[in-house]
């Protein structure tokens, strides 16, 4: 019988590989689990994962994926073998992201007030003032505690010599922490000895964490601020996280018709009538959040809820015109923003970026098309951009006329050598994929992270593109105390 | 409560009952057509025209078919998506419901709606041609196993209420609609009762009515052999203590209409209750007779205008509540008897919004 990692390539010299070191041994970290797989049978391994599967299809932990005429719901693929961090490795992570968002919370409070850092020429001024995000009708407002992003979500990766560097901000409205929660429900069904074996740290207490943050941001004092959780509705690809989440933490999920605002108080409609709302935590994007401030054709938004915010008379999580920091062009700002504000040295790098805005990147970028990667600066979920070696001459070519056309939309970045991880292709072949780590950061009083996080893996043999609308899959991801 | 999820438990259940009564009826034509077959051709449009008066409304209908028989009429009623009411819409509506409230409702709930609408998508039309029996029966049960999961694993309160509420207005509704339409079938001449109906083809399709409310052995029960038209719109109509008698479902709804307000006997608090008490009253003083002289089709032409009056204000107090300040709709506005499909429209943006 061939043993499951018999067969296993890690190819150090081109990638760095989680589990197998350069020598050839597993990593220290990664020696009890490679042990457990390799006993077991291709049977076993069938069985957990028709476990795992009953499990995922019962829960109805499905996303949507767009383009098809109707939403088509599927199952998020799941990856059986975990991604394990040890500690001290986590603790790099955890200080760096605290760092960085602490930097861009400070970076949003100072943008929409004094504007410093754009007097002092460290970010260039018409980079934030026309980035589409920022939101002018935000100038001089202060949300609660001053903080601006609540909840978000860093997507790390590796390089080839194992370091972590932070690959793009998403300070909107990021998801996927619901897969990070059933991900672990599953785990603990599927290998409860080995689970039991590692000292994993928990995440189990997120939806908790993220009530206390909400209730921590309400503009009143109350006993118990009144939290609800804004969706855009059933078609939303992330509907199943927002239900989710609303159960988890024991609040109402509603939609935009079921907010009303009057006297610049926001209310739900209730059977009894309507009832005060304190806090929001919306997944709806600034754009369609209020039909009288922003785009008037918006059926999923509250008319009057952007006033009752100004008031002070409800919290939004995040605050409006967030998206402006997570903006692919200012992201290559980011370690400026980290030493502009704290005088600290980022602890977690940047991916290293052109800027097609500057002529001098421009023609870099236009040069070395075939070795870059190409992304438009306000696009998520991998649609708008161009994998340089993967591409065809007639893509470059389009692409170099968007970029020219329009050079404050598009940067570039080398085409990185995400770290790869052994993963089932079937019950018993694996291969090495690549990976990326997804931690969620919470902001209320003080910013905080639940030891673990998203690991999002590209399944299609090759591919670099982990997102799940373009074919990913994800894995548990356990911090362990070693 | 939130009011959308209180109207979308309201609509779940009724859509439900609906799918239900759609079976039922179709189901019970079939029997009748095997019963009469030696009598009167069965292929006969006066077989079938009085479904589509039932469950939709002939306009409709014609412009999509061209004749009723067998085969367009089970179509149109089981299959057709352009018929709201259809058994594939309203499982369909059910299901949509159900999605949007996924959080509120048990899980068994939510895997019984969506068994059934992937049961309805297996199913082709062929087989509920050879098949009719297993087919209805099917959603019959389907039916019935929905209900009884709900009182099996939903929380007594006010949405369970809801839940009722749905259900019992819309069987109140149809059997109202049900009986009209068969008694004017029967009964052409106003005025004229009981010892004209003697032709057995008339018992047999008065038997079908009562098959039709699974009323045929409690029937029995009570007034024997006796089917005349009399004590069939005596059990059917005013009956206390059969489910699915038009002053059962009343009293049901009522009962649950309570729970929520805090109303009670004579002290109605809100527009529905005082309604539905209206409703209640007429039928719980009601006698056949005072049926007859009133005419049977005003009678329970005045029962489904209640029932529509009902249902508006429903929709007023609980689902689209607003504040003082805010103008409140027009009725005709608030779109009271679509549920959800109105969210269908907010699809294409919901969508717009990307994953982050």
């Amino acid at each position: 019988m061939t043993r499951l990692f018999d067969n296993y390539d890690a190819l150090p010299e081109r990638f760095f590989d989680e589990v197998i070191s350069r020598d050839g041994k597993p990593r220290v970290h990664y020696e009890k689990m490679m042990r457990r797989f390799t006993q077991l049978a291709p049977d076993d391994i069938r069985a957990r994962r028709e476990l795992v599967n009953i499990f995922f299809r019962n829960q109805g932990i499905t996303f949507t994926v767009y383009g098809v005429d109707e939403g088509i719901e599927r199952i998020f693929p799941f990856d059986l073998i975990p991604r394990i961090i040890p500690s001290p490795e986590w603790k790099t992570i955890e200080s760096g992201l605290i760092q960085r968002i602490t930097a861009l919370n400070e970076f949003l409070s100072d943008i929409y007030h004094s504007q410093k850092i754009l007097k002092d020429r460290v970010v260039p001024p018409d980079l934030v003032l026309g980035s589409k995000h920022f939101r002018r009708e935000f100038v001089g407002v202060t949300p609660p505690l001053g903080v601006y992003i609540h909840v978000t979500g860093s997507d790390i990766i590796r390089d080839l010599s194992g370091r972590y560097l932070v690959l793009e901000d998403n300070l909107r409205t990021p998801s996927g922490v619901s897969y990070m929660l059933q991900n672990r429900q599953a785990m603990k069904k599927a290998f409860p000895v080995l689970f039991d074996r590692y000292k994993v740290q928990p995440v189990d207490s997120y939806p908790q964490q993220l009530l206390r943050t909400l209730q921590e941001i309400s503009p009143t004092p109350k006993q118990d601020p009144k939290v609800v959780v804004l969706t855009p509705g059933i078609y939303n690809s992330a509907y199943f996280e927002h239900s989710f989440l609303a159960q988890q933490m024991g609040v109402q999920l509603t939609e935009g018709r079921d907010l009303v605002v009057n006297n610049n108080k926001v209310y739900t409609r209730t059977t009894r009538g309507l009832q005060r709302v304190d806090v929001i935590y919306r997944r709806v994007d600034d754009d369609f959040i209020d039909p009288l401030v922003f785009r008037t054709d918006s059926k999923l938004g509250v008319a009057g809820l952007i006033n009752a915010y100004r008031k002070g008379n409800v919290a939004l999580a995040n605050a409006i015109g967030t998206g402006v920091a997570d903006d692919k062009v200012i992201y290559s700002f980011v370690p400026d923003i980290i030493r502009y504000y704290l005088g600290e040295e980022p602890i977690i790098d940047n991916v290293e970026t052109w800027l097609a805005s500057n002529p001098k990147h421009l023609k870099h970028i236009l040069e070395n098309l075939d070795t870059l990667v190409v992304k438009a600066a306000n696009e998520s979920g991998g649609y708008g951009m161009l994998v340089g070696p993967e591409s065809t001459a007639a893509e470059r070519e389009k692409f170099a006329e968007l970029i020219v056309a329009n050079p404050r939309n598009y940067i570039a970045q080398p085409t990185i050598s995400l770290s790869r991880h052994p993963s089932f292709f079937n019950d018993n072949e694996i291969a090495a994929c690549h990976i990326d780590l997804r931690p969620y950061v919470l902001y209320g009083k003080s910013p905080s992270i639940v030891p673990g996080g998203l690991t999002r893996v590209a399944l299609k043999r090759g591919s670099l593109v982990v997102n799940s609308s373009q074919g990913g899959g994800s894995k548990d991801t356990w911090v362990i105390d070693i | 409560m939130l009011s959308r999820v209180a109207e979308s438990l309201f609509w779940m259940s009724r859509y439900f009952e609906r799918a239900e009564s759609t079976a039922r009826f179709l189901d019970v034509n079939f029997n009748l057509m095997l019963d009469l077959n030696s009598i009167t051709s069965v292929d006969h449009p006066n077989y079938w025209k009085p479904l589509i008066m039932v469950m939709s409304n002939p306009e409709h209908f014609n412009a999509h078919y061209q004749e009723y028989n067998v085969q367009t009429v089970t179509d149109y009623l089981v299959f057709n998506r352009q018929n709201s009411s259809s058994i594939l819409s309203s499982i369909s509506m059910a299901r949509e419901n159900a999605r949007s409230i996924i959080e509120s409702i048990s899980s068994e709930m939510w895997e019984q709606v969506n068994n059934v609408y992937h049961f309805l998508q297996s199913v082709s039309p062929q087989q509920v041609h050879t098949d009719p029996y297993s087919f209805y029966k099917e959603i019959k049960n389907a039916s019935h196993l929905f209900q009884g999961i709900t009182d099996n694993t939903f929380s007594r309160n006010e949405g369970w209420d809801f839940v009722q509420i749905g259900k019992y207005l819309e069987r109140a509704d149809n059997a109202a609609r049900l009986i009209d339409v068969k008694y004017h079938m029967l009964m052409p001449k106003r005025g004229q009762h009981l010892d004209l109906v003697k032709d057995s083809v008339d018992i047999i399709q008065w038997m079908a009515v009562l098959k039709s409310c699974s009323a045929l052995e409690a029937f029995r029960k009570v007034y024997l052999s006796k089917i005349d038209p009399d004590n069939i719109l005596r059990f059917l109509i005013l009956d206390r203590t059969f489910p699915r008698s038009i002053t059962f479902s009343i009293c049901a709804a009522q009962e649950a209409l309570w729970r929520i307000s805090g109303s009670s006997l004579h002290r109605y608090v809100n527009n529905v209750d005082r309604l539905i008490g209206k409703t209640d009253a007429e039928l719980s003083y009601t006698t056949v007779e005072d049926i007859y002289q009133k005419g049977v089709h005003e009678f329970l032409e005045e029962i489904e205008q209640g029932l529509i009056r009902i249902g508006e204000q429903l929709h007023l107090l609980y689902f689209a509540y607003h504040t003082p300040k805010i103008e409140p709709l027009d009725v005709s506005e608030a779109l009271p008897f679509t549920g959800i499909a109105g969210g269908r429209a907010n699809w294409s943006q919901s969508q717009q919004q990307q994953q982050q």
